[in-house]
């Protein structure tokens, strides 16, 4: 459910969890990412940084600056102020990446899993589409990248994005690897329960694989201008399309990417409002699958 | 510069506070775990309390000074010696070039820590030299030092024989057992109360497979409240499983049934609870404990914990020096 009245909770000498609600819903989100927004444009004083995550609002703040009292009432009147989660506006990147579907890294590294941990594993494509009531792996391939995803927050491992479809009609659900995996490419597209994510490095993980995309989402050596500030890619309130394309097209991005020469398509004029989103799906039937 | 001629175990540099304002893309600050400690060392050899130096832990490095300079040793005691003469920890020391430190074994503590005036040169990843080795970041090379590195330091204007007061420094538990102040939250109200009641009750012991990232602690299961088992699918089959949230620096994250306290390097998100959290006036604690040692909590207020976080900064400037 969606609170009335959002709740706040103490972390310790310098952390306050504010949760919107119970469950999984973009809804939540918006307003965890309105918040954070527009407490860091009130100029509160100790404020040190904030965390979205789906359904709650991470702040941090300096207790020498500010008591847990006064935040939470400063947290109050900000959320009084926002309104209705119809009123967010927020400033949304949409990035869009060349992405191989049911490409061969991803299947070595699930019939890896199936030779060490779990030999019944049923290849990853075709159980999320079976448990989804999808004709085939490819029809999965169409609904997954039928949509924009919305980063709704980043952890696990540094940049690693937590991704919502905000088509509802590509909504699908998953459960996680059990046991986990001990590794997964770097650049897998996978998802777990209704997440999608992309994994930055090779890491172990736990969600289903069906695709890689060659493009850098985290890099510490600052070949891209895109990292020049940072070494992530991302942040909350991003969008990402996945673009199906041929293993040719995959490996000319990939060669770019090697000498230096890819260029980011990133549309940074959007902004996602919330109000909008709200009638287009208002409009859909969302029954309806690509 | 300094050369190192052996790195200890896992020595890497830190700063303080370390890398932070990145939590919401999944960074943690990183920063030494007993910042008390270091930030004395700093402040002996006249550095800002947070220049960057390095932590060892349980192991200490050998060191070869390539200039002369001002250096102090605190944290675990790692039995410093310089040219084999050992030489005072809580103190600022002068050596001169082609002198050599030696960090033994830590006797009392897990983490030493030690400062050279002017603080160690590296670069700044995202406004912080501290190491985050799990994603190859911060440090000289984003890992802990190696045997041969020279690690560049900046001039500094230090002065030997500045001494922390005897009241102004940590003091370890001999006993093996260190009382540890935890504040009730975010996630208490999914704890019952005979769950609370065995959470303060319990010497819960520390596992050997604790690190920077988290301390995994051995103890009895947990009991919860109809919240952590009457609850939305998307907060996941187990009692303590919620749908994925921030967790605070210093959360004791339930991992299952299993308690680990997320710290420095720890991760931002994840999707079980928090019932408690540790304030970071007791962070040193965890910093020089040992494994197979023992924690015994006291709840605390939040004004509480902050009042201890205010008291423990005051500590850590010229105030302590004598």
């Amino acid at each position: 459910m969606i609170f009335d009245e959002p709740k706040f909770a103490p972390g310790g000498d310098r952390y306050i969890r504010v949760e919107f609600g119970d469950e999984m819903n973009l809804e939540l989100n918006f307003m965890a990412q309105g918040l954070a927004g527009a407490l860091g444009e009130s100029g509160t004083k100790g404020l040190v940084e904030t965390a979205p995550c789906f359904a709650t609002l991470l702040v941090h703040y300096e207790p020498r600056e500010i008591s847990y009292g006064d935040m939470v009432t400063e947290l109050k009147s900000l959320i009084a102020s926002l309104g209705s989660s119809d009123e967010i506006e927020m400033n949304s990147r949409l990035f869009t990446f060349e992405t191989l579907y049911l490409d061969p890294w991803t299947k070595e590294c699930i019939d890896d899993y199936r030779e060490k941990l779990n030999p019944d594993k049923e290849y990853d494509p075709d159980f999320v589409a079976r448990l989804n009531g999808l004709e085939d792996r490819h029809q999965l391939v169409r609904v997954h990248s039928g949509t924009e995803y919305w980063v709704a927050s980043l952890g696990f491992w540094p940049g690693l994005p937590f991704l919502q479809p905000l088509d509802p009609r590509a909504m699908i659900t998953c459960p996680k690897y059990n046991p986990p995996r001990t590794w997964t490419p770097q650049g897998t597209v996978a998802m777990g329960g209704s997440a999608s994510a992309i994994y930055p490095v090779a890491t172990p993980g736990g969600y289903q694989l069906f695709g890689r995309t060659p493009v850098p989402i985290w890099d510490t050596t600052k070949r891209f201008d895109v990292f020049q500030g940072d070494i992530v890619l991302f942040q909350p309130g991003d969008r990402i399309k996945f673009q199906p394309v041929t293993r040719e097209v995959y490996d000319d991005a990939e060669r770019k990417i090697a000498d230096g020469s890819y260029i980011y398509n990133i549309i940074e004029y959007q902004k996602f409002s919330v109000r909008n989103y709200k009638e287009w799906i208002g409009k859909l039937d969302t029954s309806e699958r690509f | 510069m300094l050369e190192i001629i052996k790195p200890g175990l896992e020595t890497s540099i830190q700063d303080f506070p370390g890398r932070v304002g990145y939590w919401n893309q999944g960074f943690p600050p990183s920063g030494p775990l007993d910042s008390w400690s270091f930030r004395l060392a700093n402040i002996l050899v006249g550095n800002d309390a947070g220049a960057p130096g390095l932590e060892a832990q349980f192991m200490g490095p050998t060191l070869k000074f390539q200039q002369d300079g001002v250096i102090a040793c605190t944290g675990a005691n790692m039995a410093p010696k310089l040219d084999g003469e050992e030489i005072p920890m809580w103190e600022s020391v002068a050596v001169k070039a082609g002198q050599t430190l030696v960090m033994g074994p830590a006797l009392k503590g897990a983490r030493g820590y030690f400062a050279v005036a002017g603080g160690i040169d590296a670069p700044e990843w995202l406004g912080s030299a501290s190491t985050f080795h799990k994603a190859s970041v911060g440090g000289l090379d984003g890992n802990a030092i190696k045997a041969g590195q020279m690690l560049p330091v900046k001039a500094g204007q230090g002065q030997a024989g500045r001494r922390v007061k005897a009241d102004c420094h940590p003091q370890f538990a001999t006993d093996k057992k260190w009382h540890i102040e935890a504040v009730a939250g975010p996630n208490d109200d999914w704890i019952d109360a005979a769950g609370h009641a065995q959470f303060l009750a319990t010497d819960w012991k520390l596992e050997a497979r604790s690190d920077r990232t988290g301390y995994r602690l051995d103890g009895p299961d947990w009991t919860f409240t109809d919240k952590a088992t009457n609850k939305p699918p998307e907060n996941g089959e187990f009692p303590s499983n919620i749908i994925d949230h921030g967790y605070p620096m210093g959360g004791v994250n339930l991992c299952g049934q299993k308690p680990i306290i997320l710290v420095n390097d720890g991760p931002s998100m994840g999707g079980f609870i928090v019932p408690y959290t540790v304030p970071s006036a007791a962070f040193w604690k965890l910093g020089q404990m040992k494994p197979n040692e023992f924690i015994s909590f006291n709840r605390v207020s939040v004004e509480e914990a902050q009042a201890l976080r205010i008291e423990l900064d005051d500590l850590c400037g010229e105030n302590s020096i004598e």
